[in-house]
C-alpha cells in the first residue's frame, strides 16, 4: 500500500482515494453496468416505472378533459405547471456547471460527479421540457410555439419572453447532450473493450463511434470537449435567466423586478446542487463508489450550496426592501402578502428551507456529516420548489384589482403529474446508472496519482503535512489498464 | 377515371389561321404562336403524361391524395357541422343576416317592448325597443336571459294526462276534445264548478276573453295569485285613492328620493325606466350641476341601497314606523297637511329603535324643501297601509301629478292575492269546484305553506289542468298539463303600466307545441284557439274598420307599440283620508327584536325572481349584486346578528317561525339591518329541470381537494338554493317577525365570483362626494396618471380611421347586472357550474365588481366598518389597452392589435399558455379550462340550446383565451352596413350588448376619432380616469368616477 506523490494543487488533498488503481476505477465503474442489477435497483426501478405510469395516466386525463383537471384559475393561470418546469430546469443547472464551468476552471474534483450530474441535468431538463407542453390549453397545437415556415406566413412572436423559453430550453438540451455524449465515448469504448456478450459489444460499439483510445482520438477529444464546455458556460447564466424573463418582463408585482436574472441563475445552481447530493449520496451508499466520490467532494459542495444558498437569502432580502423602497403600493403589499397573507405557510417553508437550512455548512462537522447533509439537500430541495410556487402563485394570487383574487388549490391530478415526472426522472436515472458509466472512468483516471507524468519518479514533498504517504514505495503501484 | 382519349377538335391549317385574336397574329402566327407557348409551356390539349411534369389525372390523382390525407386533420378535435340549405327559400329573409322584430314580454307587472334579433328565423338576442315608455331600448337581466328559457332544453314538450295513479303522455288534440266537453257540460250549472287561477294579467284580451267567459258561464270564477306581486300596492291604492292605479315615478326631475324598502332600481316592476330616469337625474357634466339625493331605509342590501346617498338599515316592519314619524315632523315641523292621517301617525312613529334622530329630521327638512320634486316610494313587500301614507304624503308634498304619476291599471279587478287564494281554496274545501285551470304559476311550489295547497287540492277532488313551461312541482298533481308556449313563441297583447299597449308577435312557431293563457281561454270561450285572431279580435274593437285595423296592426307590428290607444295619468288624485287613517291606526309598534324574536324577510331574488326562471343557466350563474353568490341562496344575517347567534358563513341554520321551519345556509352581508333575516325567493326547486335542480336532494358542495373527473358538473340536477317558500306563512307574504334560529352543526359550500370586498386602499373604482367633485373636478386623474416613460415600441398612429372606445359612467351604474347577461348571450359565452365558479373559472367577459366602503369617513378601507359600509360597483370588461401586455407575451401572436385599436384574439391561433391572462392587470381574460359547451366534463349541448347561440361569434373550445372584443362582430356588420348604403359611419350605428343593454346608459362605446360622439365627450369629462393607467397600458376604456352627494347634516 502507498503511492508516490499525487498530482495536487496547491493546499489540496488527494481527490479520489489515494489507494485505488487505473484497473480498479474501470472496475468498480464498469461493473456496475456489467453485473446483475442489485435488487435494491430492481426495487427503485420498478418504484419510479410505477410513477412513470402514473405520469401517463395523469396526462392522459390532462389531454382529454383539459387544462381544467389542474387546479388552476383565474387569476392563477400558472401554477404547479410552470413551478415544476422552472425547478426541473434549475436542477439541470447543476449539472452544466459541474461538468462545464468547473472543467474551464480547472476544478478536478468535478471529474468524480459530472458524469452524474450531466446525466442529472438532462434527465431534468426533458421533465421540464414536458411542462410548456403539457400545460397548454390545446397541446396537440403546440408545435404553434416554434418557427416553422407555413402558408400562412405566420410567425411566433418573438416579443413574447415564451418564445425566448423554448429558443434557451432547446439549446439547452441539445449542447448539455451532445456534451454528455462526447464524454461518454472513451468510457463506451471501455464497457465495449470489456463485453463478454456480441449484443453487449455491438450496442456499446455503437455508441463508441470506433473509438480506439489512439493520441489522435484523444487530441480531437479533448479538442471537442473544451469547446463543448465553452459553449455550454453561457447557457449556465442564460437558460435560467432567460426563464426568469417569463416573469421579470411581465407587469405582475412580484414579477416584475430587474433582480430575477442573477437571483434565478443562483437558486438554479443552489438547487442543482442540492439534488446532485441526493442522488449522489445514494448511489455512492448503494455502489460502493465512496473511493471515487470523497468526503471531499461531498464536502466541497456543501460549500458551494453555503454560498448559494447565502446568494438566494440576499436576493429574498433585497426583493423585499427594493419593494419597500420603490415606493410602489402594489409592489409592497405583494411582499407583505406573500409573508403574511393566506400562502404565508409556503413563503416560511420557502425561507427556512432556502435560507435557513445551509446556514448549518458553516460548521465543519456539519458538511461532513452525511446524515445531516442528506436532510438538507432534500430540505433545499423543497424550498427551492417552493421559491418557485411563492413566485408564481403568491404574485398571481392577489394581483392588481382585489375583486379578481383568489386562492389557488392544487388537485389529485396536479400533485400526480408532479409526481409523474419525478418517477420518471428516476427512471431515467436508474436505467442510466444501469447501462452507461456513471462516474467518467477517463477522466478520474487523470486525477490519479499514476495518471502524473512524474509517476514512479519520487519528488520532494509539496508539504502536505496532513498526508504521510509520499514515501511509499514504488512496487505498490498498481498498473494501470 | 376514364382513360379514354379525349374529344379531338379537327385541326385548324397552321400556315393560314382561319380565327386570329389580332392582327399581329394573323400577319405572324409562328412568333405569336411561340410567345403563347412561352406563356403557357404545356399543351393543354394532349392528356398524356408527356405534357408536363405532373398531367392533369396525374394531378387529380395527386389532389384527391392530399384531401384525403387533409381528412386526417380530422383527428384534431373539431365539431362536426352539417350545413341544410334551404329547399325553399323564405323571401325577404337574406342567410346571414339579422333581423329585428317588435314584440313584448311581461315581467312583474310591466311590460317591456322588445326587439328580438333573429337569425333565419331563430330569436337569438333581446334587445330593447327604443319606442316602448318602459324600455326606452334597455332591458333587465332577466329579458337579457329570456333567451335561456326559450332554448330550456328541460321545457316541457308533452301534453300530459293523468290516468290513474301516473301523467300518461297525450296530446292536444284529446285536451281539446276533454275541455270542449267540459265547457259544454257546464253549461248547465253555468260554469259553478269551474275555477281559474292565473298570475296578474296586464293583457287586454286576457280580459276581454274573461269577459267572454264569464257572459257564457256566468259562475265561473277568476283567481289571481303570484308569489312575487303588487298586490299590496294596488290595496295601498285603493286605501287611498278608492281605485287600484300604478304609480310611476319620475326619478329624474325629482331632487330628493326616500325609498322605504322599495328595490326600485332592481327587483320591483318598471325597472328599466326607473333606472334610466334615476341614471339621468344624477347624470354630471360638469360639476355645479344639480343632482339628485337617495335615502333608502331598508333591511337587506340591496342594488338601490348601493346606490343610495345616505342608507338607513332598518327591519322591514319598523320601516312603516319610521315614514310614521317622519310624516309626524313633516305635519309638525314643516306645516305639512296630513288631517285625520296625523294622528294615527303620531302614536305609531314615536322612539323607534335603530333610527337616529337626524333621520327624521333631516330628512323631512329635505322633503319639504323639494315640494313637488320629490319621491315617496314604498316596496311592494311593505303593508297597503303603508303605500296609502306613502300616497298621502306624495299628495301632501305635492308630487303626486308631477313626480309621482298614477295611471289606470289593465285589470281592475286583481284583488289582494291571498285573500283571493283564500276564497279558492275554501271553495276546493267545500268541493265545489271540479276543475281547476292554472294558467301558468306554480302553486304547489309557491303558495303560502299554511295554505297548504297541494293537500286542500287533493282531498277536494278537483281535476287541476295545468298550463306551464315545465313539468314542475305543480304538476305531479295535475290531472292534466299542457305546454306553455314562451312569449317569443306565441301572439298577445300586453299593456304597460303606462298603459302602452303592445302587441306581443312571435319570434317563431311553437318549439314543443305548446299553447299560451290567452289561448286556452279562447277555447273555453268558444271564441278560437288560435292567438292572432284572439289578439286581433280585442284590436277590432278599437278599430272597428278592418282598413284601419289592418294598418294599426302592421304598425303595431313593426313598431311594437300602438300609438293610437296611449292612456293618460290620471290628475292628481284625491285621498281618502278617513280611510287612510283608519289603516293607519292598525300598524302597531310590535314586540321588540332581538335573538329570540327574528324578523324573517323574503324578498324577489334578483336573479330568479320567484323561481319562474329557476332553470335559467345563465341567471344561475349571474353573481348575486351583492353578494356575488351564484348558483344558490342563502340567509342574509348582519355581522351583529350573526356574532350574537354565532353563526358563520356557510353555516346551515333552522329558521323556525309559526310551526314552519327552514333549513338554510347563512351569509354574513355587511350593512344588513340586526336582528332580520333576508331570504329570497325563488330557489330550492325540485322540479326545474337539469340546471335549477330536478331532484329532493340536494348538492352540498364538495371540498376542493377531491376532484369528481367522472361528474357531470353543472348539469348534476341537484336542487340548488333552498326553497325559503317552506317558511312563508300568509301572514308574512312579506316579512314577519317571531322567527328563531338554530345552528343545524352542518355545513355548505357557497361559490362566489368575487371573495375580496375591500379595495385595500386602492384606486380601483374612484368616488368622491359633489362637494370634493366640486373642488377638485379632475380629482380621479390624480391617483392614475399616465407614467413618463417612453414607451417600449413606436406607437401606433390611430388619429386615422377609427378608434373604438367606451366610457362607463360609474356614476350612472346601478351594478344591476343586465349587462353581463347581454354579453354572454351576444357573445356565446358558456355557463360553467358552481364547482368551476368556486375554483374562480367563470367565464363573463364584463364583471361588476363591488367593493364596500366606509361611509364618509377619514377612515382608511383596511379596516372597513362592516355594519354599516357604502358600496362602489364597477363594471370591468377588457379595457383595450393600446400598450397591452397580453399582447407583448403571446409566444404565437393569438392575441394582437387591429388597425382601429382593438385587441382581438385569434381563437384558431390560441394555444392556451395562459401568459396574456397572467400579465393582464385588469384579469379580464377567461380562459377555456375545461370543454365547457360540450363533451366529455360538459355532456353534449342539446341541439335545442345550440339555437341560442349567435352565428356571428366563435364558440370556443377548450384550451382557448378568451375576452371582451367590444363586440367586433357588431363593429363589423355597422360597418359593412355603412359601406353597402354607402354612407359613413355615424355615431349610434355600432354599439356593444352591455351598453345597449345598460338600462342606466352607464356604458356609452363610438369612434374616438369622432370627436362629435357621445363616447369622445364622455371620455372629456373632468371625472374620468382609465383603470391601472400608471401602468402605462394606455386603456381605452375611461371610467368616470362616482360621485355621491351626502347632505352634509348627515354626515
Amino acid at each position: 500500500m502507498g503511492y508516490i506523490v499525487p498530482i495536487k494543487e496547491l493546499g489540496e488533498s488527494p481527490l479520489v482515494d489515494p489507494k485505488i488503481s487505473l484497473h480498479e476505477v474501470t472496475d468498480v465503474v464498469a461493473k456496475v453496468t456489467e453485473n446483475k442489477a442489485p435488487r435494491g435497483w430492481w426495487f427503485a426501478f420498478l418504484f419510479a416505472a410505477s410513477f412513470t405510469g402514473i405520469l401517463g395516466i395523469a396526462v392522459g386525463v390532462l389531454f382529454w378533459y383539459g387544462v381544467g383537471v389542474w387546479g388552476n384559475n383565474s387569476p392563477s393561470y400558472w401554477a404547479w405547471d410552470i413551478t415544476n418546469f422552472v425547478w426541473w430546469i434549475g436542477i439541470g443547472h447543476a449539472g452544466t456547471l459541474i461538468s462545464a464551468v468547473l472543467f474551464l476552471f480547472r476544478q478536478k474534483w468535478r471529474t468524480a460527479i459530472n458524469r452524474f450530474s450531466e446525466a442529472m441535468t438532462i434527465f431534468a431538463v426533458m421533465c421540464a421540457g414536458m411542462y410548456p407542453g403539457l400545460h397548454v390549453g390545446r397541446a396537440w397545437y403546440a408545435y404553434y410555439m416554434f418557427p416553422i415556415p407555413n402558408q400562412m406566413s405566420l410567425w411566433p412572436n418573438f416579443k413574447s419572453p415564451l418564445m425566448w423559453d423554448i429558443f434557451a430550453v432547446s439549446t439547452y438540451f441539445t449542447v448539455s447532450l451532445l456534451f454528455w455524449y462526447v464524454g461518454l465515448i472513451p468510457d463506451f469504448a471501455t464497457l465495449r473493450d470489456r463485453a463478454k456478450t456480441a449484443v453487449r459489444r455491438k450496442v456499446y460499439a455503437f455508441f463508441a463511434l470506433g473509438w480506439l483510445g489512439s493520441n489522435r482520438h484523444w487530441q480531437n477529444y479533448e479538442r471537442a470537449y473544451l469547446i463543448l464546455a465553452a459553449f455550454s458556460t453561457p447557457l449556465v447564466l442564460s437558460v435560467h435567466s432567460v426563464v426568469s424573463f417569463d416573469f421579470a418582463t411581465s407587469v405582475i408585482p412580484g414579477w416584475h423586478t430587474t433582480i430575477f436574472p442573477p437571483y434565478f441563475v443562483a437558486g438554479a445552481v443552489f438547487s442543482g446542487f442540492a439534488m446532485v447530493m441526493t442522488l449522489m449520496l445514494i448511489t455512492r451508499a448503494v455502489y460502493g463508489v465512496k473511493s471515487i466520490v470523497t468526503m471531499k467532494h461531498l464536502e466541497l459542495m456543501n460549500k458551494i450550496m453555503l454560498t448559494t444558498g447565502s446568494l438566494v437569502g440576499y436576493a429574498y432580502g433585497m426583493e423585499f426592501f427594493l419593494a419597500w423602497y420603490s415606493g410602489n403600493d402594489y409592489e409592497w403589499f405583494t411582499f407583505v402578502n406573500r409573508a403574511t397573507g393566506p400562502y404565508a405557510w409556503a413563503y416560511w417553508t420557502m425561507i427556512s428551507c432556502n435560507v435557513i437550512t445551509p446556514q448549518i455548512f458553516w460548521f465543519k462537522k456539519m458538511r461532513t456529516s452525511i446524515p445531516v447533509m442528506f436532510v438538507a439537500s432534500i430540505l433545499i430541495n423543497i424550498g427551492m420548489w417552493f421559491e418557485r410556487f411563492v413566485i408564481i402563485v403568491t404574485s398571481l394570487h392577489r394581483d392588481f384589482i382585489p375583486s379578481s383574487w383568489g386562492y389557488f388549490r392544487p388537485t389529485i391530478v396536479d400533485v400526480l403529474t408532479y409526481m409523474g415526472t419525478l418517477g420518471f426522472f428516476f427512471t431515467a436515472f436508474l436505467l442510466f446508472i444501469r447501462w452507461i458509466p456513471m462516474i467518467a472512468i477517463a477522466e478520474v483516471k487523470g486525477t490519479l496519482p499514476s495518471a502524473d507524468p512524474h509517476f514512479g519518479h519520487a519528488h520532494a514533498d509539496h508539504g502536505d503535512e496532513n498526508h504521510d504517504t509520499e514515501a511509499a514505495p514504488d512496487a505498490a503501484l498498481a498498473p494501470g489498464e | 377515371m376514364s382513360k379514354r382519349d379525349a374529344y379531338e377538335f379537327a385541326k385548324p391549317r397552321e400556315a393560314a389561321p382561319l380565327f386570329w385574336k389580332s392582327l399581329e397574329a394573323k400577319a405572324k402566327p409562328d412568333e405569336a404562336k411561340k410567345r403563347a407557348e412561352a406563356e403557357f409551356p404545356f399543351n393543354l390539349t394532349k392528356d398524356d403524361e408527356s405534357v408536363g411534369p405532373v398531367g392533369r389525372r396525374n394531378f387529380m390523382m395527386f389532389a384527391g391524395l392530399t384531401a384525403a390525407i387533409a381528412g386526417l386533420e380530422g383527428c384534431a378535435r373539431r365539431p362536426v357541422e352539417k350545413i341544410v340549405p334551404y329547399t325553399r327559400m323564405p323571401e325577404y329573409a337574406l342567410p346571414g343576416l339579422s333581423y329585428h322584430y317588435a314584440t313584448v314580454r311581461y315581467e312583474r307587472g310591466e311590460a317591456i317592448g322588445l326587439l328580438v334579433e333573429t337569425h333565419e328565423g331563430r330569436p337569438t338576442k333581446i334587445e330593447g325597443n327604443p319606442d316602448h315608455p318602459s324600455s326606452l331600448g334597455a332591458t333587465d337581466v332577466r329579458t337579457q336571459a329570456s333567451i335561456f328559457d326559450l332554448y330550456d332544453p328541460d321545457r316541457s314538450t308533452q301534453v300530459k294526462h293523468k290516468s290513474g295513479a301516473a301523467l300518461e303522455a297525450s296530446n292536444l288534440a284529446d285536451f281539446d276534445a276533454w275541455l270542449a266537453g267540459k265547457v259544454k257540460a257546464y253549461a248547465a250549472d253555468q260554469g259553478a264548478k269551474l275555477r281559474i287561477l292565473s298570475p296578474p294579467t296586464n293583457s287586454p284580451t286576457f280580459i276581454r276573453l274573461r269577459e267572454a267567459i264569464r257572459a257564457k258561464l256566468p259562475h265561473a270564477r277568476f283567481h289571481t295569485f303570484t308569489a312575487v306581486g303588487e298586490s299590496n300596492a294596488r290595496e295601498g291604492a285603493r286605501i287611498a285613492f278608492g281605485q287600484a292605479v300604478n304609480t310611476i315615478n319620475d326619478y329624474q326631475h325629482a331632487k330628493v328620493i326616500l325609498s322605504l324598502d322599495s328595490d326600485f332600481l332592481q327587483t320591483e316592476p318598471g325597472m328599466i325606466r326607473a333606472t334610466r330616469q334615476f341614471a339621468r337625474g344624477r347624470r354630471l357634466n360638469t360639476p355645479n350641476e344639480p343632482i339628485s339625493r337617495l335615502y333608502v331605509v331598508e333591511p337587506s342590501y340591496t342594488t338601490t341601497g348601493a346606490n343610495a346617498d345616505h342608507r338607513l338599515r332598518l327591519p322591514a316592519r319598523d320601516v312603516e314606523r319610521y315614514l310614521a314619524a317622519l310624516a309626524t315632523e313633516l305635519a309638525t315641523k314643516h306645516g305639512l297637511s296630513l288631517g285625520a292621517i296625523a294622528v294615527p301617525l303620531a302614536a305609531l312613529g314615536a322612539k323607534i329603535d335603530g333610527v337616529p334622530e337626524k333621520w327624521v329630521k333631516v330628512v323631512a327638512a329635505e322633503l319639504a324643501g323639494a315640494k313637488n320634486r320629490s319621491v315617496i316610494t314604498v316596496g311592494s313587500r311593505q303593508p297597503a297601509r303603508v303605500h296609502a301614507i306613502a300616497h298621502a304624503l306624495n299628495a301632501a308634498l305635492g308630487n303626486a301629478g308631477q313626480t309621482v304619476q298614477h295611471f289606470p291599471v289593465t285589470d281592475p279587478e286583481e284583488t289582494e292575492h291571498v285573500a283571493d287564494l283564500k276564497a279558492l281554496l275554501s271553495d276546493l274545501d267545500g268541493k265545489r269546484v271540479e276543475t281547476l285551470i292554472v294558467l301558468g304559476g306554480n302553486p304547489v311550489y309557491d303558495v303560502p305553506v299554511d295554505l297548504k295547497f297541494a293537500e286542500r287540492l287533493a282531498s277536494s277532488g278537483a281535476t287541476l289542468v295545468q298550463l306551464s313551461s315545465h313539468a314542475d312541482e305543480t304538476t305531479a298533481k295535475a290531472g292534466w298539463h299542457v305546454p306553455l308556449a314562451h312569449e317569443y313563441e306565441t301572439w298577445g297583447d300586453q299593456r304597460a303600466l303606462d298603459g302602452t299597449y303592445s302587441v306581443q308577435q312571435p319570434l317563431m312557431a311553437p318549439l314543443h307545441g305548446g299553447v299560451s293563457p290567452i289561448e286556452i281561454l279562447g277555447r273555453i270561450a268558444g271564441e278560437d284557439s288560435n292567438g292572432y285572431h284572439l289578439v286581433q279580435g280585442t284590436l277590432r274593437a278599437s278599430y272597428p274598420q278592418p282598413l284601419t285595423l289592418d294598418r294599426e296592426w302592421k304598425k303595431a307590428l313593426q313598431r311594437g307599440v300602438v300609438t293610437g290607444a296611449v292612456t293618460r295619468p290620471f290628475p292628481a288624485m284625491a285621498v281618502r283620508e278617513a280611510d287612510v287613517a283608519a289603516a293607519a291606526a292598525q300598524g302597531k309598534p310590535g314586540k321588540a327584536l332581538g335573538a329570540d324574536n327574528l324578523e324573517i324577510n323574503f324578498a324577489p331574488d334578483p336573479k330568479l325572481l320567484d323561481g319562474r326562471h329557476a332553470n335559467n343557466a345563465w341567471l344561475l350563474e349571474l353573481p348575486d349584486p351583492m353578494t356575488k353568490i351564484v348558483w344558490d341562496n342563502a340567509a342574509y344575517f348582519s355581522p351583529t346578528t350573526a356574532a350574537a347567534l354565532g353563526v358563520a358563513i356557510g353555516d346551515v341554520v333552522e329558521i323556525t317561525r309559526e310551526g314552519a321551519k327552514l333549513e338554510i345556509a347563512a351569509w354574513i352581508l355587511p350593512g344588513h339591518a340586526d336582528n332580520s333575516i333576508t331570504l329570497h325567493l325563488g330557489w330550492g326547486r325540485t322540479r326545474a329541470g337539469r340546471f335549477g335542480g330536478e331532484e329532493d336532494e340536494r348538492d352540498w358542495g364538495k371540498a376542493l381537494d377531491t376532484y369528481p373527473i367522472t361528474q357531470k358538473l353543472p348539469l348534476n340536477g341537484k336542487m340548488r338554493g333552498f326553497n325559503v317558500a317552506t317558511l312563508r306563512t300568509s301572514d308574512a307574504l312579506g316579512f314577519g317577525d317571531g322567527a328563531k334560529v338554530t345552528k343545524t352543526g352542518k355545513t355548505y359550500l357557497l361559490a362566489q365570483t368575487q371573495e375580496h370586498h375591500s379595495m385595500e386602499g386602492r384606486p380601483v373604482a374612484i368616488d368622491a362626494t359633489l362637494a370634493e367633485y366640486k373642488q377638485t373636478p379632475s380629482f380621479p386623474q390624480y391617483r392614475t396618471p399616465d407614467p413618463k416613460t417612453l414607451p417600449l415600441w413606436t406607437p401606433v398612429d390611430y388619429t386615422k380611421g377609427h378608434r373604438w372606445g367606451m366610457s362607463i359612467d360609474l356614476n350612472a351604474c346601478t351594478g344591476c347586472n343586465a349587462c353581463v347577461v347581454a354579453c354572454q348571450s351576444e357573445n356565446n359565452i358558456p355557463v360553467v357550474g358552481k364547482d368551476q365558479v368556486q375554483r374562480g373559472r367563470e367565464m363573463h367577459w364584463i364583471r361588476i365588481d363591488r367593493y364596500y366602503r366606509n361611509a364618509y369617513t377619514n377612515q382608511k378601507d383596511e379596516h372597513l366598518d362592516e355594519k354599516d359600509p357604502l358600496v362602489s360597483v364597477q363594471p370591468v370588461a377588457c379595457v383595450q389597452c393600446e400598450d397591452a401586455p397580453c399582447e407583448n407575451v403571446c409566444p404565437v401572436n393569438a392575441t394582437e392589435h387591429s388597425p382601429e385599436g382593438l385587441n382581438d384574439m385569434a381563437y384558431n391561433r390560441c394555444i392556451g399558455t395562459r401568459y396574456c391572462a397572467n400579465n393582464c392587470p385588469y384579469k379580464v381574460r377567461r380562459f377555456n379550462y375545461l370543454e365547457f359547451q360540450g363533451e366529455p366534463m360538459y355532456g353534449d349541448m342539446p341541439e335545442v340550446s345550440k339555437m341560442a347561440h349567435n352565428p356571428n361569434v366563435t364558440v370556443r373550445m377548450r384550451g382557448v383565451m378568451e375576452k371582451c372584443t367590444y363586440c367586433v362582430q357588431r363593429i363589423q356588420e355597422g360597418k359593412i352596413g355603412a359601406k353597402r348604403d354607402a354612407r359613413p359611419l355615424k355615431d349610434g350605428d355600432i354599439t356593444t350588448a352591455c351598453a345597449q343593454a345598460c338600462p342606466a346608459e352607464a356604458i356609452v362605446f363610438g369612434d374616438l376619432n369622432d370627436p362629435t360622439a357621445r363616447v369622445s365627450r364622455a371620455q372629456k369629462r373632468d371625472r374620468g380616469y382609465r383603470l391601472l393607467s400608471e401602468l402605462g397600458t394606455r386603456p381605452r376604456t375611461t371610467h368616470l368616477a362616482k360621485i355621491r352627494n351626502p347632505n352634509p347634516e348627515m354626515v
